[in-house]
């Protein structure tokens, strides 16, 4: 039977091939090409840099403000980056959805695929500039590494499928999600650590994944620690959470992307 | 077994849902309360696209969707490729369906049509070790060898549409839904695909074809189903069902005819009243034979003493090919228009068509045979023509001469008489 039983499991070629042409198409014709996996998340931790340790100095423990903002800014280019391309990713191939039937969910997660080798550049990217700044990496907390990004992979493509399938009904999705962005941004620990957040804040502050997620790549990356268990725990129940309910609804209205003209 | 069931399926769109947007909502909202009369367009609107259609394929059977625009022919095939689902039925296919839509929709332009055959069989769920065992056949069936490395922007659209074809019927599917995509190719692929589309059928695999050409229908299909305004009305083998059709598509034409009748057009000062065949509006049913005399009578009235003037008429098939064209102006007659109501007349001696379905078209022109003074297509007198060719599969023409074969083998020295085989007008 072919009709009921397709989801992403079964599609392992096509998900290939669509990640393929997406990450050939993003750069094609464009000079930089990959390498603007790394321009992009560095030329904004640069600009952070100058900002917050030569007008607004932020204590942020010791470590070079490059790099402290880098770990940051890097996953935090992917999890926007996958967001808008994945919200796109349905409507940007109606014609595609309107002719032939595959399991539409490819799509967005080709999108955010395409988004994790940017992210993979950029960790390249980032052991070079421990290098230069001789920073010490110890390399024991990695092991909890995957834990990180599997999280935050879940949270992203949570998102990602729910704001896909809802862009097809109403394209009021696209400019909403700029604005969310921008504002999830600044409740997020990029430009300051963790602990500049007032105690009494911190319970609703936990809520936003993003923070357990951010604080876990910092902890293992910058201070050579395990990420902070109670705040990683909540970010991962909630990201987990979040990646059910939104492949849920990506599913329960598959069918009606088609009926929208 | 039956490769595809459809049973009881209906389908409903709803309609007056375009207006979406905050602003204008509240705009009609506004409006509304202001003039409490008016309705608001944001009702119960539904498009029944299918209503309750039934029919199964089996495996190695070819059924034709025909009916007019709007019938429901392309959301059949959209339920069948599971794009979307009925809202009330059951629309079952067993086995790999393929679909022959929209050719190349997921070509990507900047990739090489080698990078473009594993994307597109990726999408129509084909496993990359299976396309790497055909890719040669694909290429190879689209004849592209030369620029399988040059990316798709670079390909003219027919090239696009032959590796489209290529990859979807190249992976022996079970079910395979043909769309109006025969259409643009040229002749010689058109003849490929119809010829890889009867391999299949050999093969097992059901097709279920949408084309407007009635005649590519009637080679690729033994069983076609006539929809209109998403209602079956009619289904059976094939040449029942496009005599049917045809009917109606006539029946239409008369009815319209009758109503521009009741205004009649002095504009060219000659109007042709009826173009009758041996003395009848049309001649349906059994029809006329190939090898009996035909008499056009066209009948027409004038206003004014006209003077010389010409006639000619067309012969066309149903699907308006031309078939043959007559003029007075060629002929040894000389027509004289006077002001009151005469009649010409057209004698086929034989008329030497394939069965099928035809019309007659007739119009005036004047002296100068360059300018028409009626409208042409308004007056046309339809006729089927009978013949033992109706349960033929495919359509071998228009034409059908008096001509006789004879065969000279090899290895006769002796002069022998050569073989003679008469084929009559009649026989294929």
């Amino acid at each position: 039977m072919i009709r009921t039983s397709q989801t992403i499991l079964g599609s392992g070629d096509l998900l290939r091939e669509w990640t393929a042409r997406t990450i050939r198409a993003r750069y094609q014709q464009s000079m930089l090409g990959w390498l603007w996996a790394v321009v992009q998340p560095a030329a904004q931790a640069i600009i952070l840099a100058v900002v917050f340790t030569r007008v607004v100095p932020i204590d942020v423990g010791g470590v070079p403000y490059f790099l402290f903002a880098f770990v940051a800014t890097a996953p935090w280019a992917f999890f926007a980056g996958s967001l808008t391309d994945m919200t796109d990713s349905l409507v940007s191939n109606m014609s595609l959805v309107n002719k032939i039937y595959f399991p539409r969910e490819v799509l967005p997660i080709a999108s955010m695929v395409a988004r994790l080798a940017d992210l993979a550049v950029a960790a390249a990217f980032f052991g070079l500039a421990v290098l230069f700044y001789d920073a010490p990496l110890p390399l024991g907390p990695l092991i909890a590494m995957p834990a990180v990004v599997l999280v935050h992979i879940a949270l992203t493509t949570g998102l990602g499928l729910a704001g896909a399938a809802l862009n097809v009904f109403v394209r009021d999705v696209r400019p909403i999600l700029a604005l969310v962005l921008q504002l999830w941004f600044y409740a997020s620990p990029v430009l300051y650590p963790v602990e500049k957040v007032p105690a009494s804040l911190r319970p609703y502050y936990d809520l936003n994944p993003m923070v357990g997620i951010i604080d876990g790549y910092r902890s293992i990356l910058l201070a050579g620690a395990l990420p902070d268990g109670r705040s990683f725990a909540l970010a991962a129940g909630i990201s987990v959470g979040i990646c059910v309910a939104g492949y849920g609804l990506f599913k329960a209205v598959e069918y009606r992307f088609a009926d929208v003209v | 077994m039956d490769a595809v069931t459809f049973e009881g399926v209906s389908k409903h769109y709803r309609l007056g849902l375009t207006r979406t947007s905050l602003p204008s909502l509240a705009a009609e909202w506004v409006r509304g309360a202001l003039r409490p009369g008016t309705r608001t367009s944001r009702g119960d609107d539904v498009l029944w696209a299918l209503n309750d259609v039934s029919f199964s394929v089996r495996r190695g059977e070819s059924l034709a969707l025909v009916g007019p625009n709007g019938a429901g022919k392309t959301t059949i095939l959209k339920l069948l490729a599971n794009i979307t689902k009925p809202t009330a039925g059951r629309v079952h296919v067993a086995g790999r369906l393929s679909a022959l839509i929209e050719l190349g929709a997921g070509f990507h332009p900047d990739l090489t049509g080698r990078d473009n055959v594993f994307l597109n069989g990726a999408i129509l769920g084909i496993r990359r070790t299976e396309i790497q065992r055909r890719f040669d056949d694909i290429v190879d069936f689209s004849g592209l060898e030369r620029f399988i490395d040059t990316p798709v922007k670079r390909y003219s659209s027919g090239m696009i549409v032959r590796l489209g074809f290529a990859v979807a019927s190249c992976i022996d599917p079970d079910v395979l839904l043909v769309d109006e995509v025969l259409a643009v190719g040229d002749a010689a692929f058109s003849q490929k695909c119809m010829s890889r589309i009867r391999a299949l059928i050999k093969q097992g695999t059901s097709i279920v074809f949408v084309s407007h050409n009635l005649y590519l229908v009637k080679a690729a299909c033994e069983k076609a189903l006539y929809l209109s305004a998403g209602r079956c009305l009619c289904e059976g083998s094939t040449d029942e069902v496009i005599r049917a059709y045809e009917q109606d598509i006539h029946d239409e034409r008369a009815r319209r005819c009758a109503v521009e009748q009741a205004v009649p057009d002095h504009g060219g000062g000659i109007e042709i009243t009826s173009v009758t065949l041996n003395g009848a509006p049309a001649a349906g049913g059994p029809g006329l034979r190939n090898d009996t005399p035909v008499d056009v009578r066209i009948a027409y009235v004038a206003y004014v003493d006209f003077g010389r003037a010409h006639v000619s008429a067309f012969v066309r098939r149903s699907d308006g090919i031309a078939c043959c064209m007559l003029r007075t102006s060629r002929a040894d007659i000389d027509i004289q228009v006077r002001a009151g109501e005469g009649v010409v007349t057209l004698r086929f001696e034989k008329l030497q068509l394939c069965a099928g379905m035809y019309y007659v078209d007739a119009y005036f022109l004047d002296e100068s045979d360059a300018v028409v003074l009626t409208p042409a297509g308004v007056r046309s007198a339809w006729f089927t023509v009978a013949g033992d060719g109706l349960s033929s599969p495919d359509d071998s023409g228009v034409f059908e001469p008096g001509a006789q074969w004879a065969h000279q083998p090899a290895e006769s020295r002796a002069p022998t008489t050569p073989v003679h085989a008469t084929e009559g007008p009649a026989r294929r």
